[in-house]
């Protein structure tokens, strides 16, 4: 049976200076799946190399192990030594591949708990095999239901719920204050790199405009041309912060800047109209007096990062249920994939039954047919064709069961044939056989007294059959 | 439409659909609470209910009127108007924003006016009241009806701003993502606009019906209709020409229904004690 594997780096086992030796561009891909498909035992293969996790995903050759080559296969694509990296890549096979997969896209193995890129980078390394013609129908079915499983735990965990970082709670809390932030307007006071993300997240969440003002003019300029916004003089900030609706505000002042008595004006310009100050300054750029004034919503640099906190906690809890659903998808997988696997099997004896009924039963009524039946007779006819069915079905494993070498096996095959014709009470038969078999030599073995019943009804039966 | 006698028309039993209704209401008062513990797959059926509950008192209220009962015939009938208008105000409302801790508010109040209006003792059989006096007791009914939506939206405009004021981001105000504040502020002012004029209808005609009875003006309700008129002329004047918002006006939102809804009680025990 072909069995999916995984062979990978990511942020778990090694840091990024290792992550990055390994790491393939998007155009490298094609080449290296091809040749991961054609001079390994791997079947089907496709590679996903994101900034958090170098990985394989394939099916081996049947019968063949596939995870030691591909090791080799990566360290040396990158011109690694295979032992520099044996303790960084890790590999899972059957079952826990098919876990890692689902807890992949799912977001569960990712740094940030519920993120939403891996899925679509996931997307994109599957649509990748498929056009390099590498990925197959046992990957294919993997991945399309690890697609299913990380929309089953998106919307039945609140995993991907909450804003995960700094600047995307500032844009949380923004939107609770004025809902919809079409038509808003940022304005963005000194020039730290986090104020430059929260306004651009702000800005790409619909503000209307960002609006730039610092000590220095020539850095507001700067900055306002890196992010597409104004730049005002800072003599105007009274005026400015009447303007604004979000206020992100982050200079390097040793005082505060944003006081009581200047909101008290702006405040009353403003007729009280909703704005939301972030400080995200340290030393803090706004007296905290100032969040009494009504329609005033402030918010410093601890209160955001309690949120991300909070808001990861929650996600954590989140993942419990999450990583249920994924055993739950797993399981269900693997019984699938291993259904796959005796499918042959199921289709001969199917066939070989069929013959044996069909010959039979061509036989039987080529008989009837010959000359004129009672109905006593046609009955009869019948009960032997049910017999003989039986019969001939019955045996192979007769046979076997009673030719098998050892005790050992004899009592392996008795279990396998319970197990398969639901029989109950025998299993303890084969049981004490074994155990006696231990005591013997090879051959000597007693039958299984219930086994030896059915034998001997079965012997009966051929007798029968034979007449 | 013309109503036989007072007696006969009290006496009428509560409807089927009453009873569905009533089950209906409850039922989606539990799904919404659900739904702010953190289930949040039960908001569909939530929303469902609450429409079905919708349906059902409606058919309630046309039954009633095959029967000869007008829905402003009495106080106590328009009582059951109220809660109607509520719950179709709330549907309406949660169209556009997600206004499940409004809605777990809502239901209840507009479940147990809605038993009070079909339950409680009916008391004396009221005179006839004329076109006039309907007329009346439908505006005041509708009027109040929308300064009811505008204060629960006042209320959950205070528990939100007020969680956040104070940073309580897990605070039941926000569970199930509540509506943002700014719009809820401008729906509430909306809705004052609209019952304003219908509010100040209702009390001219109840002044010009009740001195056509002869009626005294002494009774408390009376002065008391007047200062809920004020309030809200005031607020609207204070928006209007002093840029109030926020807090202060939904505090003014809700003194001003605090008053209409003491009027409300005075006129049903009154009627129930005779």
């Amino acid at each position: 049976m072909s069995e999916l594997f995984v062979v990978g780096i990511s942020w778990r086992t090694a840091p990024v200076a290792v992550r990055e030796k390994l790491a393939f561009r998007d155009e490298e891909v094609p080449g290296v799946l091809r040749g991961i498909t054609g001079a390994l035992p791997v079947a089907e293969a496709l590679l996903i190399s994101t900034c958090n996790r170098v990985e394989v995903y394939g099916v081996a050759r049947p019968g063949q192990d596939a995870t030691g080559p591909v090791r080799r296969f990566l360290a040396e694509a990158r011109e690694l030594k295979p032992a520099a990296v044996a303790d960084v890549l890790y590999d899972r096979r059957g079952g826990e591949a098919v876990r890692h997969v689902f807890r992949v896209a799912s977001s569960l193995d990712s740094l940030v708990l519920g993120e939403a890129q891996i899925l679509g980078q996931l997307k994109a390394a599957y649509a990748a095999a498929g056009q390099a013609g590498t990925s197959g129908p046992v990957l294919g079915r993997c991945l399309e239901r690890a697609f299913g499983v990380a929309k089953r735990v998106r919307s039945e965990t609140s995993i991907s719920r909450g804003a995960a970082n700094v600047s995307s709670v500032a844009v949380e809390l923004a939107a609770r204050v004025f809902g919809d932030l079409a038509g808003k307007s940022v304005l963005v006071i000194g020039a730290g790199k986090m104020s430059t993300l929260a306004a651009r997240h702000l800005y790409a969440s619909g503000a209307q405009r960002i609006v730039v003002t610092n000590r220095s003019p020539e850095k507001a300029e700067a900055l306002a041309a890196e992010i597409d916004g104004v730049a005002r003089p800072w003599d105007d900030l009274e005026g400015l912060l009447v303007d604004a609706d979000v206020v992100i505000s982050s200079t390097g002042a040793r005082a505060p800047i944003l006081t009581k008595p200047l909101f008290k004006k702006v405040t009353k310009a403003r007729r009280w109209r909703p704005i939301m100050v972030i400080d995200i300054a340290v030393p803090r750029d706004a007296e905290p007096a100032i969040a009494d004034f009504d329609g005033l919503y402030l918010f410093d640099i601890d209160d955001l990062e309690k949120v991300v906190a909070a808001n990861l906690a929650e996600r954590a809890k989140a993942a419990e249920h999450a990583a249920r659903i994924v055993e739950h998808e797993t399981g269900q997988f693997d019984r699938w994939l291993r259904s796959q696997g005796v499918v042959p099997t199921i289709r001969a004896l199917r066939e070989r039954f069929a013959q044996v009924a069909d010959a039979e039963l061509q036989k039987t009524l080529e008989a009837l047919a010959r000359r004129e039946h009672t109905p006593a007779q046609q009955r009869e006819a019948i009960q032997r064709l049910v017999q003989l069915v039986v019969n001939k079905l019955l045996h192979p494993p007769t046979i076997a069961l009673r030719e098998a070498a050892t005790p050992d096996e004899a009592a392996l095959r008795a279990e396998v044939l319970c197990d398969l014709f639901g029989l109950e009470p025998v299993i303890g038969d084969a049981r004490e056989a074994r155990e006696a078999g231990g005591a013997r030599e090879a051959g000597d073995a007693p039958v299984p007294p219930a086994a030896e019943r059915k034998e001997g009804q079965d012997r009966g039966k051929e007798r029968e059959a034979a007449t | 439409m013309t109503p036989g006698g007072g007696d006969r028309l009290l006496s009428v039993a509560p409807s089927p659909a009453f009873w569905v209704a009533v089950g209906l209401y409850a039922a989606a008062t539990a799904a919404l609470l659900l739904v702010l513990a953190g289930k949040a797959r039960f908001r569909p059926a939530a929303v469902a209910l609450v429409a079905l509950a919708f349906a059902a008192h409606a058919t309630d209220i046309g039954w009633r009127g095959t029967q000869h009962v007008h829905p402003a015939q009495s106080v106590r009938e328009a009582m059951g108007l109220l809660a109607f208008i509520l719950t179709g105000g709330y549907l309406l409302a949660s169209v556009r924003y997600r206004l499940t801790l409004g809605g777990a508010v809502v239901m209840p109040v507009a479940l147990v006016m809605l038993v009070a209006a079909r339950l409680t003792p009916a008391g004396e059989a009221p005179e006839d009241l004329g076109a006039l006096g309907r007329i009346h007791i439908s505006l005041a009914t509708v009027g109040v009806g929308v300064f009811a939506l505008a204060s629960a939206l006042s209320a959950i405009y205070i528990a939100e701003e007020r969680a956040l004021k104070k940073k309580k981001f897990d605070a039941v105000a926000f569970k199930d993502r509540g509506a943002p504040l700014e719009p809820l502020d401008r729906l509430a002012h909306r809705l004052v606009w609209v019952g304003f004029p219908i509010f100040t209808a209702a009390l001219v005609l109840g002044a010009i019906w009740v001195s056509r009875l002869g009626e005294s003006l002494d009774r408390p309700e009376y002065p008391l209709a007047a200062v809920t008129w004020l309030t809200y002329a005031g607020l609207l004047v204070a928006r209007q020409v002093y840029g109030w918002r926020g807090r202060r006006a939904a505090r003014l939102t809700l003194a001003g229904f605090a008053v209409a809804l003491a009027v409300l009680v005075i006129y049903l025990v009154r009627r129930m004690v005779g």
